[in-house]
């Protein structure tokens, strides 16, 4: 057994690689601009002036105004905030049923284990916007069908992962060794389970913020999402669409806005080889 | 047989530098046709990276210095895509654990056709025909259609030998060719390494195995700490070793042990009666009667796939037998029946490092840190290795702390399920060694699993022959 494994040529703990530091920074700005942005910007993000009709930016309004004469940096703040908002409660309403199930499933096998499976399947087979636009028919233009349409799609992957790692971890002999010792399940699952499977869900909800934040934008702006006046991303696209010849930089804004957010996101969570 | 004078590979003070330090210091050796060279030494002690250092596969860091003259080219001058060239060509690895290295979605044949078709780029009818011929060369003529995963370790390791004859290149690289196979495999793959030998092939050979370095001849070459303490032919270091590690090589080799067998002293903690296992329509055993007593160790020897850890699992409750009983004396914990892996890091918590393991074991169970300090010293395990993850330590070290966990729960009764069989020999003696003595003072039944028979028959008064479908006492 005479192998290189027994060397250490890892990289050095502690330090994230550049690109996830990158993703990582750029998210905290963007957080700060979410949160703290709507309370320090004094301008009403529904307030219209249409004497500043699509105000250019640098003047009485930082960011320019849009056709209606709303400051873009508080709808932009705003809009941020909401993205992020929805995409944070969406990652929890997923990961929370997900994790716990996947646990469930790779714990007990056997019936619970096949009757989750197959519910996962269903849940796959189904086309995940088609889902999201069933439950919207229900109240359109509100946050709880969208949220949980979501969820609802996004649960499978955190189900699929917790249950595939765990099922391996059980299945080595370090944990019948434990058992032997006389460890319990509640040991088990927090000192062996949880630090392998924690960092694949860190990753996973990054994705999944991310896919949140483009469905909800790609819902609103093809006006099945949230409805006007609300201050989200993908309607204030379409919204300025119209007027993309006297005000170009106005439109890519909140677009650039869902690249950066999406950016951020996808840095933070690509794996250690980055 | 001609020894030439002139050797075909030589190496002249060859080190390997990582970025923390020098790894391999100043190794220097000659192959010659008929004159195999044998490198003997622990886990880490770098004589794998030799091999890589030739083969010009060191892992990305490190770097060798010093000259690896082959047939009066230094290869270490080379560019790496001139020492790709070479591979399969005029230097071939058969590598560790061939059983993994070959193409799990690939017959055997194809695999071993792929060598003439592509590498000595023969037509594809010859191709066939010569595999055909290289795979009857190592008696798996009947084997070509299968595919990796349904064929056996030693097995994997004859169609690999046969794969490394097909290549037919100069010199032959074997690391560890014999690592995790039984006594009788072990000894067909040496003699099918000997066979290249005397083909005329430049065989150096990698091995913590002294049986293997004994059978290949040659030379030996002994390695530790990244040094070569002593090289020497083969009859000359084996007969009269001169470094003091060498003579503790040889000691440790389990033929070479004093029979120590300890005779029961108590009653009998656990039995199993007329246990029967089918594994794969296959039966494993059928109508065995086994009993342990307190204070001895009885061994369980066959070879690989014959059911002895399933019979451990079975007497431990941990799978339930086809048929018959197991009986474990009234009124015991079950917490005192206790086991030994065969892989010690596996039987670890690969997060956790070993202080949090025995900690939260001491907690768990209300006993004193003491304790574990007590152990500490009788296993002569130093303090240090406790704030390490299992990864971080060595074989021998982490089985002494399985070993130390077993016994803080005061076993009546420890299955060990090979449990030396992946250390070095010396660390191997250590553990047994160990174990001998904590049945001798705190007297704990011990059910060895062994694929060794020396070793089965040197450590216990009763050994269980599985092969044969029955018990085979062996009388001390």
């Amino acid at each position: 057994m005479s192998s290189i494994g027994d060397l250490s040529f890892a990289r050095p703990k502690g330090r994230l690689p550049a690109g996830r530091m990158f993703g990582a920074g750029l998210l905290v700005l963007l957080g700060c601009f979410a949160i703290i942005g709507p309370m320090l910007i004094p301008a009403d993000p529904a307030a219209q002036d249409f004497s500043a009709s699509l105000a250019p930016i640098g003047g009485d309004f930082l960011l320019g105004a849009d056709h209606y004469g709303r400051s873009l940096l508080a709808r932009l703040a705003h809009g941020a905030r909401l993205s992020f908002g929805l995409a944070f409660l969406t990652m929890l309403a997923a990961a929370l049923p997900g994790v716990l199930l996947g646990l469930a499933a790779a714990w007990r096998g056997g019936w619970t284990e096949r009757f989750l499976e197959l519910s996962a399947t269903i849940v796959l087979a189904l086309p995940g916007l088609m889902l999201v636009l069933l439950l919207l028919a229900f109240a359109p233009g509100n946050y709880a069908p969208l949220f949980l349409g979501l969820s609802l799609t996004l649960w499978v992957e955190f189900y699929r992962v917790t249950k595939a790692t765990t099922k391996s971890v059980l299945a080595q002999p370090h944990i019948e060794a434990a058992r032997m010792l006389g460890f319990g399940s509640c040991y088990i699952l927090v000192n062996y389970i949880l630090p392998v499977i924690a960092p694949m869900i860190a990753t996973l909800s990054a994705f999944a913020m991310a896919t949140a934040i483009i469905a909800v934008s790609t819902l609103s702006a093809i006006s099945v999402g949230l409805q006007p006046p609300t201050p989200e991303l993908g309607s204030m696209i379409v919204e300025l669409l119209p007027y993309y010849a006297e005000a170009p930089v106005h439109v890519l804004l909140p677009a650039m806005l869902i690249v950066l957010l999406v950016l951020g996101l996808q840095l933070l969570a690509q794996g250690d080889h980055g | 047989m001609n020894i030439q004078a002139n050797p075909d590979l030589s190496i002249a003070a060859l080190s390997i530098d990582s970025p923390e330090g020098r790894i391999v210091s100043d190794i220097s050796l000659a192959l010659g046709r008929g004159r195999p060279v044998t490198l003997l030494g622990e886990s880490g002690s770098g004589k794998s990276l030799v091999a890589q250092a030739i083969m010009g596969n060191l892992p990305p860091g490190l770097h060798a210095t010093g000259r690896v003259v082959f047939k009066g080219t230094d290869l270490l001058t080379e560019t790496p895509a001139q020492r790709r060239r070479r591979w399969g060509r005029s230097i071939c690895l058969l590598p560790q654990e061939p059983w993994l290295a070959l193409d799990p979605t690939m017959r055997v044949l194809p695999q071993v056709a792929e060598i003439h078709r592509f590498v000595k780029e023969k037509d594809a009818a010859r191709s066939n025909a010569l595999a055909k011929e290289n795979l009857a060369g190592v008696s798996l003529a009947h084997a070509g259609a299968l595919y990796p995963f349904q064929m056996s370790g030693g097995m994997g390791q004859r169609a690999a030998i046969a794969m490394a004859h097909a290549a037919d290149s100069e010199l032959l690289i074997a690391d560890e060719p014999t690592k995790g196979l039984d006594t009788v495999l072990r000894d067909s793959v040496t003699a099918r390494l000997k066979r290249e030998v005397e083909a005329g092939r430049l065989l150096l050979t990698i091995t913590h195995d002294v049986a293997v370095a004994r059978a290949l001849g040659g030379m030996i070459g002994v390695m530790l700490d990244g040094r070569m303490v002593e090289h020497a032919p083969a009859e000359k270091l084996l007969e009269a070793p001169e470094h003091a590690y060498t003579k503790a090589l040889l000691a440790a080799e389990p033929a070479k042990w004093e029979p120590q067998a300890s005779a029961a002293s108590g009653e009998v903690v656990l039995a199993g009666r007329g246990l029967a296992k089918r594994y794969d329509r296959r039966s494993l055993f059928s109508d065995l009667d086994i009993s342990v007593a307190a204070g001895e160790i009885v061994s369980i020897f066959g070879p690989s796939g014959c059911g002895k850890t399933t019979l451990g699992s079975i007497l431990l409750g941990l799978s339930p037998p086809d048929a018959g009983v197991v009986e474990r004396r009234a009124g015991m914990s079950p917490l005192r029946f206790q086991k030994l892996y065969q892989d010690p890091p596996a039987a670890f918590a690969p997060h956790q490092t070993i202080r949090k393991g025995l900690t939260d074991l001491v907690r768990l169970h209300a006993k004193e840190w003491t304790a574990v300090e007590r152990l500490l010293d009788r296993l002569r395990l130093p303090e240090t290795l406790l704030d390490r993850l299992p990864s971080q330590v060595s074989g021998g070290e982490l089985q002494r702390f399985a070993l130390l966990r077993a016994l803080l729960l005061d076993p009546a009764f420890l299955f060990a399920d090979e449990a030396t069989s992946r250390l070095d020999p010396v660390s191997q003696k250590e553990v047994i060694t160990f174990l001998q003595e904590i049945v001798r003072e705190t007297g704990p039944a011990v059910l060895f699993v062994t694929h060794d028979r020396d070793i089965a028959e040197n450590i216990s008064a009763r050994a269980i022959n599985l092969d044969n479908k029955g018990p085979l006492e062996t009388a001390h």
